[in-house]
């Protein structure tokens, strides 16, 4: 699992449970990437990603507290893991080597 | 308690929700969705809040639930599908009926949602069509209705455009009602060509209107007096491969003879416009060249016969622009009205729904071929019955068929097979055989197309295939038919006990016996109404063509009336009544002696002409009719036709008081009504009425005699009054009362003496039974798409019922052994294995008698004179259904029961 890359979707809510620190849920998750990105994202998709990230051992999470808002019922915090931790500034050094190859950045702006 | 019902979230979501996703899920999942739902309520609304809801809970639901095929490992998918392939290779009779039976059923289903796209989407081409709008006219008189028409004054639509801001623009548009000889100058040949050819427009009808054209430009091709525009066929027609532009165009008779240039050429009309024409001429000519004198004489405000179209602004509200224009009858006709005690309402209808929506003023409606709205609900109907019947077949087999599976589901379960795998392979074999038939259904739909063109009469394309909605649409719905027809098998199969799968003794159950007897029923239900609808139709056309008609139109030989007569005294002011009352004595003096001339061969025993004929309303003027002395809001509607000498008899119209036309009657003073007209214009008796004076039209004239009631038009239509006027001029038609036992001489006798009489028309005929009959073309059709749509239907439902059949009989194999052996007859055990279908037969027969009766009654509503509803509406199709099924369920019955039975014992199932 280790030497597999992480999905452009994943960073992202990788990302998000980590500016969230420990308040990750759901719907706080979906909210971040969605401010971050400015793109509109499906409930499911933020689930789906976040349960597959802790099926890899890049997450985990605790049943927290609950709210009337949710009808009583109580919430999933996510937190990152060390192996996410070390995942993702495995993303970020890839990347950040790949643009200091590029001989010069020209912007037509 | 208000407040919390608003907030609460989609029961059955929820419902779903907790019968597929695991406890610990369930709680975290509901408690985000309620949350984000509830600040979704405050931000966009309920709506948008529960449509997002649903979403996100099927998103939720498919990356969750035990239902998720897709975390099956990949390599298990594989399987999944080498497993459904050979599966579907084992029983390739199985396989066959399966696939073959699904791909008809969408197949049909796939050509009726194209013929209902072009139906519905007629007159929708138009860039603007959303606010373009026809005027329709109701009419008041005394506190009775007239009706509702969609033709308007001449000056209606200039004073509504200049009137009234939100009306940008106006077209009134002109049928022509007078059939009239084409030629082209130089390469000369005449043609006839029919009144419906003809449209006259105004200017505008090109910018109002997407008609786009191939030459000419569009400002100004209606421009000029003498223009023309023309459409790519005509073209072809008259000037083959060269350009028209500018070429002249001699047009004799009609409307507006004259010499025309032509300004335009027309690409070709699109199938769905309610336009059809071939020349299209512009409407200042009309009424400028002698037609308009009436109409210039009242300013514009009497004679209703142009339909007017307006273009609206975006912002305009439709039913205040409405009042607005009712008040300019107020305005302008406020006196003549208040006189007739008339009171007039305008009504706007989008014209998207000429075509379908048209129906009460259908008859007089100039829109060429009329939709119906209700065939098209019908065709729908069916279409969803003939796809539900497939899969129908599909639940059924794949039920039944579980019984052979049940061994491979035990095995698979054994060695430790979730629920939720095998329900996933079942589903994937659904899905399989759904897009196999769904591909194979295109390929039917492309083959059967042009026979659905053929039998509706009009060149259909695919072109449903070319919007991507629709494929969006046409996955979808495969898709939730897979899953919908797939998920029964699919639950039944992999809920068995192993251990009673695997063990010697068969305590498996084929699936639940009720529901598929419930579905057979359904089949069985959708096939009578189908079969009995069919046969309503049928009986209903058989009616119709063989009702006494008040009058013998068999062996009549219709001549189309000449447009050239040679050497006539010209009109060349229309109002110039001198010259008009020449050019009528000519007329008449040639057409007597063409008359007397043509009588002379034995074979022609009556000539008579007219101006219009029995099962056509061309040339048929609406007039306004009323007993002499009577004040003019008593006028009555009727039908004005003109009729020359001999045309009682030629027709065979049977003469109930007075006498037939003389010679030495003058033109357009004498009448002879029918007896409908009789009682609508208040004579008491037929005896009452000869003798007596009329006001039709504005004119006095007196009535020598009244026929029997006739039906001149479809049965479909009601009786209504006519009024024959008598006009010895030569007409429109010529009709020859005739011994067709030596038909080419005495059409050769006609044609030479028609050629010395009337030089320079071309020669055409034809028999005016068969031009009548042509009338029940729509009826005829819609009866032959029903039937080809029934017995594809009961196709299906036969293969599926003989797949199921000889299944039943292979599961029962043993106990047919046993009981042969014990010495059952073959009779005996047929009956055996047929009775449980015949039952449900039965059951479907008592459920279809209200629906058939109460649907029969309404469509029997669209017809004037109707067949009766009676019982054979119903036995007839059962008895043809029972037929069916039992041929297709005794072939199987019969091998079963006379298989040796120490074979059918050793069996080891």
């Amino acid at each position: 699992m280790a030497n597999k890359g992480l999905g452009e979707f994943e960073e992202l809510v990788l990302l998000a449970v980590c500016i969230l620190d420990g308040e990750g849920y759901g719907i706080s998750v979906k909210k971040e990437v969605e401010r971050h990105s400015g793109r509109s994202i499906l409930l499911g998709a933020v689930h789906i990603t976040l349960y597959r990230l802790q099926d890899k051992g890049l997450l985990q999470s605790k049943i927290g507290g609950s709210t009337v808002k949710r009808g009583g019922r109580s919430k999933r915090f996510f937190k990152i893991t060390d192996s996410g931790l070390k995942h993702l500034k495995a993303a970020q050094e890839v990347r950040q080597k790949m643009w200091e190859l590029i001989p010069q950045l020209k912007f037509n702006m | 308690m208000r407040q919390k019902e608003e907030n609460n979230t989609p029961a059955l979501a929820n419902w779903l929700a907790s019968k597929f996703l695991k406890k610990t899920q369930h709680e975290e999942f509901l408690g985000d969705l309620e949350e984000i739902y509830r600040e979704r309520v405050s931000r966009n609304g309920k709506f948008y809040a529960r449509m997002k809801y649903w979403l996100d809970m099927f998103h939720i639901l498919i990356g969750f639930s035990v239902l998720n095929p897709f975390k099956t490992d990949s390599a298990m998918y594989g399987h999944y599908l080498i497993i459904a392939k050979r599966n579907l290779w084992r029983n390739k009779v199985y396989s066959a009926i399966n696939i073959f039976g699904l791909a008809t059923g969408m197949g049909i289903c796939l050509l009726i949602c194209q013929y209902v796209y072009f139906e519905s989407g007629y007159d929708k081409f138009h860039r603007n069509f959303e606010n373009i709008f026809r005027v329709l006219i109701h009419e008041n008189r005394n506190g009775t209705d007239q009706g509702t028409s969609p033709y308007a004054t001449y000056m209606f639509g200039e004073a509504a455009k200049d009137e009234i801001p939100e009306i940008e623009d106006f077209v009134r548009v002109l049928k022509a009602n007078e059939s009239a000889v084409v030629s082209h100058p130089r390469s000369g040949r005449p043609v006839n060509e029919n009144a419906s050819n003809f449209l006259f427009a105004d200017e505008s009808f090109l910018e109002v209107f997407d008609f786009p054209l191939k030459s000419g430009a569009k400002e100004s091709a209606l421009n000029g007096m003498g223009s023309i525009v023309i459409t790519q066929k005509t073209s072809e027609k008259y000037f083959g491969s060269d350009d028209p532009i500018g070429s002249t165009l001699e047009i004799n008779g009609g409307n507006l003879p004259g010499n025309y240039i032509v300004t335009g050429v027309l690409k070709e009309l699109p199938l769905n416009s309610q336009f059809q024409f071939d020349f299209l001429l512009p409407l200042e000519n009309f009424w400028k060249n002698g037609n308009g004198g009436s109409v210039n004489r009242y300013g514009g405000w009497i004679r209703e016969m142009f339909a007017t179209y307006f273009t609206i602004s975006e912002s305009g509200d439709v039913p205040l622009i409405s009042s607005k224009l009712d008040e300019l009858f107020l305005k302008y006709r406020g006196r003549e009205n208040a006189d007739q005690q008339v009171v007039e309402k305008t009504r706007l209808q989008p014209i998207g729904d000429v075509h379908l929506k048209s129906e009460s003023y259908a008859s007089i409606d100039f829109v060429s071929n009329k939709g119906s709205l209700k065939d098209v609900r019908i065709f729908s109907l069916v279409a969803f019955f003939v796809l539900f019947i497939a899969w129908v077949n599909y639940i059924n087999l794949s039920t039944a068929r579980s019984m052979q599976r049940a061994r491979e589901v035990g095995v698979r379960k054994s060695i430790g097979a979730f629920r939720r795998q095998l329900i996933g392979q079942f589903l994937v074999e659904s899905t399989l055989i759904n897009i196999v038939a769904a591909f194979l259904a295109i390929g039917i739909a492309f083959l059967a197309l042009p026979l659905l063109g053929r039998i509706v009469g009009k060149e259909l394309q695919l072109s449903l295939l070319w919007i991507p909605m629709f494929w969006g649409i046409f996955f979808a719905i495969v898709l939730i038919g897979s899953f919908l027809s797939g998920l029964y098998p699919a639950f039944i199969l992999s809920g068995f006990k192993p251990i009673s799968m695997l063990g010697t003794a068969k305590t498996v159950q084929a699936g639940n016996t009720t529901l598929r007897k419930g579905l057979i029923t359904f089949q069985f239900l959708t096939s009578l109404i189908l079969i009995s609808g069919t046969y309503l139709v049928y009986k209903q056309i058989t009616y119709m063509k063989n009702q006494e008609l008040g009058m013998n139109i068999e062996k009549v030989l219709v001549l189309k009336g000449p447009k050239i007569i040679k050497d006539s005294p010209k009109v060349i002011d229309g109002t110039d009544m001198n010259q008009i009352r020449a050019f009528n004595e000519f007329s008449r003096s040639t057409f007597r002696t063409f008359r007397d001339e043509v009588s002379t061969d034995r074979s022609i025993s009556k000539v008579a002409g007219s101006y219009s004929l029995p099962g056509r309303v061309d040339f048929i003027p609406i007039s306004d009719n009323r007993k002499l002395g009577l004040p003019e809001s008593a006028g009555r509607y009727g039908r004005l036709a003109f009729a020359s000498l001999d045309f009682l008899e030629t027709f065979g119209f049977e003469l109930m008081a007075g006498s037939t036309f003389t010679k030495e009657m003058s033109e357009e003073e004498y009448v002879i009504i029918n007896e409908e007209a009789v009682r609508s214009f208040g004579f008491g008796s037929a005896r009452d009425a000869v003798g007596e004076k009329l006001i039709s039209g504005g004119i006095p004239v007196t009535v020598i005699g009244v026929v029997k009631d006739f039906h001149w038009e479809s049965l479909r239509e009601p009786d209504a009054p006519y009024i024959f006027s008598f006009t010895d001029s030569t007409p429109p038609y010529i009709s020859f009362r005739m011994d067709l036992s030596d038909i080419h001489a005495s059409l050769e006798h006609i044609e030479r003496v028609y050629d010395l009489f009337y030089p320079g028309n071309p020669f055409d005929y034809f028999f005016l039974e068969e031009d009548f009959n042509r009338q029940y073309q729509a009826d005829v059709r819609f009866g032959n798409l029903f039937l080809a749509f029934t017995i594809l239907g009961i196709l299906i439902a036969c293969i599926g019922l003989f797949a199921l059949v000889s299944y039943s009989a292979t599961l029962r194999m043993k106990e047919i052994g046993v009981r042969k052996v014990l010495g059952a007859g073959t009779g005996n055990l047929m009956m055996l294995l047929s009775k449980e279908y015949l039952v449900l037969l039965l059951w479907a027969t008592v459920l279809a008698i209200p629906i058939i009766l109460y649907t029969s009654k309404e469509w029997l509503e669209g017809y004037a004179f109707r067949t009766s509803i009676g019982f054979d509406l119903l036995l007839i199709p059962a008895s043809i259904l029972l037929v069916i099924s039992i041929v297709t369920v005794s072939r199987q019955t019969y091998s079963a029961a006379t298989l040796n039975p120490v074979k059918a014992l050793k069996m080891d199932t």
